[in-house]
This record gives structure tokens, C-alpha cells and sequence, in this order.
């Protein structure tokens, strides 16, 4: 458990978290209509900074991304006594696709890795330790502050910066065109009459900080859930499966009706709304007011689950439960408490709700109400049982080499006709998922029937991100003329895509997270491995490197952790 | 329309990375989604873009193509009657 010791939201509807607030409670949207916006011939709604307030926010030397960030962090670092540059700060960078504007097709310069983005944004602040970035779709802002919570509770740091940022690109907007996920139209979610998803930029930080004492003014995190549907890796679970189980695991020993208000997802897109109106209903929460943000800012993407969080708590302190702009009349077939008009929020409790691709949920639950301090448990000892490395030139299994006839990208083929052969889903996906699905397969192939029997999480680390997804889905819409974006491209542009894959081949429905290092650090990793496995409840981690700079040069190291 | 038929089945083999499978292999009336080739939703959303990029068929809602997406016959009578490249 960790308390809230400031906020920021940056966006195009202000620059503080008071200025967002006093903006969506007034009823204002930063959605505007755009038509062949950088030339990319698509109509769609979007929330973007204004020419105007990028020139107030651009940093010399950022990228429009990075400045973003750096704005909202120094911003919300302003309101409390936190020291960036302390060895006991973390500082924890939530995005999807980062830099992803900066990269071209017929260059490697001027573009920087999400991890070489985070690195530059902390040596901004004069900060020392090795930055995480979390890469989890649309649930990354979830995750990071779960890992905050993780971290901190574990003693590993005393404060973690979180902060959400992501900005709109033709690269962005090309691939959620090709998935139809678009409207044209300010979002309406939960509406009937619902087209799609707007896509927006923001960036909005959570300072949080060890729980120092037991008074009700600050905002806490309670607990949280991360778990995967193992049903799809571009639609959730029809039922919300993953959503149920996250909100029963976090509400357990809870009374529902303690909470003032659920915050969700709320695309807008048909398929979200209908899950997640299923999944409230599901998890009894069929009564308590929803407050969903999209109408506002779009879909923030990497920033969604800082900012919403950040916005939620702003209202309720506020007694408010924010009216959803842009619903109507109901379009999804689940209960749910719903309203365009502004409401009460009745109590200091409310539960951030959200679902990504790759087949990932989150729930947290935050409060202000007393609480006791934490209580330190007993740390659980961890073995590792099994081991696999793979790059183009060596395949070794449990220490003992694997006999291959091919090397680089023929190598990930040989192995799936010789140890997989029946997956024929495996052409589909990229090198990186190809890596990581064969990995984990050969990986568990090694486990015994009772290892195998129980449930498994997943967190994977890499350097390189989705690199090659990003260039073969930028050879597809630099021509405007010839501009074909390919969804099946596209969806492998979101790195965790590779979480998901393994997912569903193995059935696995523990948390699958994704996070990008800017170079190799087997410090950092046992770290965020050894913090998740003491917060989950299930009692093996899959885990390690897979890294992909090109579709013959890749590296992937991983292993199963059991709890003893 | 038997050539139609071949072109299409290409552009698909190609557009899917359907890898280990040959034209030959696939039935013109065969199911292309469940059974058959086992195709699913982001497959489906594949095929309005080889309708787009090689024939100029447009389809902006993904739900027209349920009955358009059959097999491969039903998409070659489409675009043959819908063709504007």
C-alpha cells in the first residue's frame, strides 16, 4: 500500500491537474475533428495540442514526447518534498509508443528507444537509478502503478515517479484505421450509436510515496490486479473474463457498495463498452455510478491509466462523479450506472478499471479512508527451475545445447517445425512474438505435470521494443498514395503483443507484463521479478530477455521462477 | 474467374503469411473462418485491405464482410460485380 503525494495532468485542456479538472467539470473536450492531418488520408477524431501550447511546452533537445513528459513530472514534483535525484526514487515511464514519431524508414538516426527516451527524461531530473518503462497497451499506466505499489512495498525504493505520456502520430492513427477502431465523431462510450475510438495525447504523473500515516487527506493505493483473458490478442474476453476475475481478486474482503465510483476504460469501440458493461455487472457492480473520460481527451494510450486515475481522484475529492460526454442512450447489453450529467460521488473509494490488447487487464482500488500501516510479509524464497537461451547461432536448454541445422531467422522456423509444428498462427506473428512464443514453449516443455499444473505470470524485458513491427508497419503508410496499413502488422507494433501470444497457446491467466530497459540489467530485472512474485498470488514467474533488433539478430534468456 | 479466383487466393496466401499452404490447398467453397482456414477477425480486417488496395473496393464497416468473406468464390463474385481497379 502506497499514498498519492502529488499529481499532474498535462494536455491540451491544461497544464495542471486543477486546470484538467475545472476544464472536464465545465463540460469542456479537447476533441476536434482532423482530415487528411499529415497527410495521411484518414478522417478521425482526436484530441491534440494546439501549435500554440506545444511552443509553451517544446524543450530544446526533447523530442515533443519527452517534453511532454518532462512538463507534467517537474510540474507535479512542485507540490510535494520528493527528491528525483535520490537513490531511493524510482522513476517509472508508462507509454505505448514513445518516440514512435521520430522514426523513419530510411534511417536509424534521430530516433531513441522508449528506454533511451525514459534515460534522458530522468538525467533531466538529475535521477540515478536505472528508469523502467512499462509497455502493456492500453493498461500500461495500471501496471506502473501496481509496479510503484510492488516496489515501494517491497522496500526496493521510498518514492516512484509514475508517469503516463504518449502523443498522436500518423503512425498511430494509420494502425488504429486499419483495425476500423476510428471514429470520425467525438466518442461516445456505452452509446448505441457508438462508432469507435478517438485517440488523444496527454502526459499525467503520480508521485507516490510509503505510506507515512494513517490520516485520511491523501489518496492510497489499495491494491491492484493484473491479469490476462488468454482469449484474443486485439478483443477482450466477450464476457470480460479477465475483468471479473481482477475486480473479484481486489474487492475481496470489500464491501462494493463502499465504492463511490468505478472508473473504466470506455473506448467507445463496440467491443470494450460491451465487455466492460458485462464485466461490471459480473463483479456486482451493476449499482455504483461509472465515470468514463474518453469523450474529454480520446484515448491516451499509454497515458490513460495515470491520467484517469489522477482525474478520478481529483473529482471524488471534489464529491463528484463526472459526467460521461458523449453517451446518450445505452448500446451495451450489461448493467451499468451510467449518466451524461454530473452526480455525487458519495465516498472516498473508487476502483480505475482497464483492458489493453494483447489480452491484459488491470483493476486498483484507491482510497482515502484510514487505513493501518503495512505490515512487512514474509518474503518467499525463489528458485529457478528451468532455462532457456536463444540467439541465431545457439539454441541451450537447461544448460545443455539444442542441435540446430539453421542459424538467424531460418533458425526461429527450424525450431517451430522441429519442437512446435502444429501452430500454424506462428507465420502470422512477427520475429519478436515468433522469439518469445518459442522460448516459452520449449521452456515449459521442460516442466513436469505438477510444475505445469498451476497458474503462471509472464514479465518479459527488452531493449529494442517493437523495432521491427514499427519499421514494417512505417514502409506501409509513408506513401500516401499507396497507403494500405495492415492490421495484422500493425498489432505487432504493441511489444506485448508477444505476452498475449503465449497466453493463449498456453492458457495462461496470470499477469502478462512487458517492460523496456535501455540496455540489458539483470539488477533491474530481479528487482521488478522478485517484487511481482511477492505480490502475486500465483506461484510461478516466466520471465526474462527477448530482444529483436532485426529478424537475424535477436536474443532471448529466459527462465521459471517457482515460489518455495 | 478461375484466374480472378487464383489471383485472389495469392493475395491472401501473401497478405496472411498462410505459409505452408499452396492455392491448390485451398477449396474455392470452403469456409474461410472457424473451419476451412481457420481465419479470424484481424484476418478478416486483412481482406478489406486487399480489397481496397488491389481492386478499389471499399468497405468502411467490417460487418460487410460476413457475407462477402465466405470463401473464396463469394469474395470473387464481390469483387468481380465491385471492382473499380
Amino acid at each position: 500500500m502506497i499514498e498519492v503525494l502529488a499529481t499532474n495532468i498535462t494536455s491540451p485542456l491544461g497544464r495542471t491537474t486543477e486546470e484538467n479538472y475545472r476544464a472536464v467539470w465545465s463540460g469542456r473536450s479537447a476533441l476536434r475533428c482532423y482530415e487528411n492531418w499529415r497527410d495521411i488520408p484518414v478522417r478521425f477524431g482526436a484530441s491534440m495540442l494546439s501549435d500554440e501550447q506545444m511552443a509553451e511546452l517544446a524543450i530544446e533537445g526533447f523530442t515533443k514526447f519527452e517534453s511532454l513528459a518532462i512538463r507534467s513530472i517537474e510540474e507535479a514534483l512542485s507540490h510535494c518534498e520528493a527528491d528525483p535525484t535520490s537513490p531511493r526514487t524510482i522513476f517509472i515511464l508508462s507509454t505505448t509508443k514513445a518516440n514512435i514519431d521520430e522514426l523513419r524508414c530510411d534511417t536509424a538516426e534521430c530516433y531513441s528507444t522508449p528506454g533511451e527516451a525514459a534515460k534522458k527524461i530522468a538525467r533531466h531530473f538529475g535521477m540515478t537509478n536505472e528508469p523502467i518503462v512499462v509497455c502493456n497497451a492500453c493498461i500500461s499506466g495500471v501496471t506502473a502503478q501496481l509496479l510503484a505499489d510492488s516496489l515501494i512495498t517491497t522496500g526496493e525504493y521510498d518514492t516512484a515517479v509514475v508517469c503516463g505520456a504518449d502523443v498522436v502520430s500518423p503512425f498511430v492513427v494509420a494502425g488504429f484505421h486499419s483495425f476500423k477502431s476510428l471514429s470520425p465523431e467525438a466518442c461516445r462510450p456505452f452509446d448505441i450509436e457508438r462508432l469507435g475510438l478517438n485517440l488523444g495525447e496527454a502526459a499525467s504523473t503520480i508521485i507516490f510515496g510509503q505510506m507515512e500515516n494513517t490520516s485520511t487527506s491523501k489518496w492510497r493505493l489499495m491494491r491492484g490486479y493484473l491479469n490476462n483473458d488468454a482469449y484474443h490478442v486485439s478483443a477482450p474476453s466477450p464476457v470480460g473474463e479477465g475483468t471479473v476475475t481482477a475486480i473479484s481478486k481486489v474487492m475481496t474482503g470489500e464491501e462494493k457498495d463502499s465504492l463511490g465510483v468505478v472508473c473504466v476504460h470506455g473506448t467507445a469501440t463496440m467491443f470494450n463498452d460491451q465487455m466492460e458493461s458485462k464485466a461490471i455487472e459480473r463483479g456486482g457492480l451493476s449499482e455504483i455510478p461509472i465515470c468514463a473520460i474518453k469523450g474529454y481527451y480520446g484515448h491516451t494510450l499509454g497515458a490513460a491509466g495515470v491520467l484517469e486515475t489522477v482525474l478520478t481522484m481529483r473529482a471524488s475529492d471534489e464529491g463528484v462523479v463526472l459526467a460521461v460526454r458523449g453517451f446518450d442512450e445505452i448500446g451495451v447489453s450489461g448493467k451499468i450506472n451510467i449518466s451524461n450529467q454530473e452526480r455525487s460521488c458519495t465516498t472516498d473509494r473508487f476502483l480505475k478499471i482497464i483492458s489493453g490488447f494483447g489480452g491484459c487487464n488491470g483493476v486498483l482500488l484507491y482510497s482515502k479512508e484510514e487505513v493501518a500501516r503495512n505490515t512487512t510479509e514474509v518474503a518467499h524464497q525463489i528458485k529457478c527451475t528451468h532455462t532457456i537461451r536463444i540467439t541465431p547461432n545457439e539454441v541451450v536448454l537447461d544448460d545443455k545445447p539444442l542441435m540446430c541445422t539453421t542459424t538467424g531467422g531460418e533458425l526461429l522456423k527450424e525450431l517451430y517445425k522441429t519442437h512446435i509444428g502444429d501452430y500454424p498462427k506462428f507465420y502470422k506473428m512477427d520475429t519478436f512474438s515468433r522469439l518469445a512464443l518459442i522460448a516459452t514453449d520449449l521452456l515449459v516443455g521442460c516442466e513436469t505435470m505438477d510444475e505445469r499444473a498451476v497458474e503462471h505470470d509472464l514479465i518479459l524485458f527488452n531493449r529494442s521494443s517493437s523495432i521491427v513491427a514499427d519499421r514494417n508497419h512505417l514502409a506501409t503508410i509513408s506513401d500516401t498514395d499507396n497507403f494500405y496499413p495492415s492490421p495484422s502488422v500493425f498489432l505487432y507494433t504493441l511489444p506485448n503483443i508477444a505476452t498475449g501470444e503465449i497466453a493463449i497457446k498456453h492458457s495462461f491467466k496470470g499477469e502478462t507484463s512487458l517492460y523496456i530497459l535501455e540496455h540489458k540489467s539483470e539488477p533491474t530485472m530481479k528487482q521488478i521479478t522478485t517484487a511481482t512474485m511477492q505480490r502475486s498470488d500465483n506461484p510461478t514467474l516466466i520471465t526474462g530477455w527477448i530482444d529483436c533488433e532485426s529478424e537475424n539478430q535477436f536474443e532471448a534468456e529466459i527462465k521459471i521462477l517457482t515460489k518455495q | 474467374m478461375e484466374e480472378l479466383i487464383l489471383t485472389l487466393k495469392e493475395q491472401i496466401i501473401d497478405a496472411l503469411n498462410l505459409e505452408e499452404i499452396a492455392p491448390e490447398d485451398i477449396d474455392n467453397d470452403a469456409p474461410l473462418f472457424g473451419d476451412g482456414l481457420g481465419l479470424d477477425s484481424i484476418d478478416a480486417l486483412e481482406l478489406i485491405v486487399i480489397l481496397d488496395r488491389f481492386y478499389g473496393i471499399k468497405l468502411a464497416n467490417p460487418a460487410e464482410g460476413k457475407n462477402i468473406f465466405k470463401s473464396i468464390r463469394t469474395i470473387a463474385d464481390y469483387v468481380a460485380t465491385n471492382r473499380t481497379k
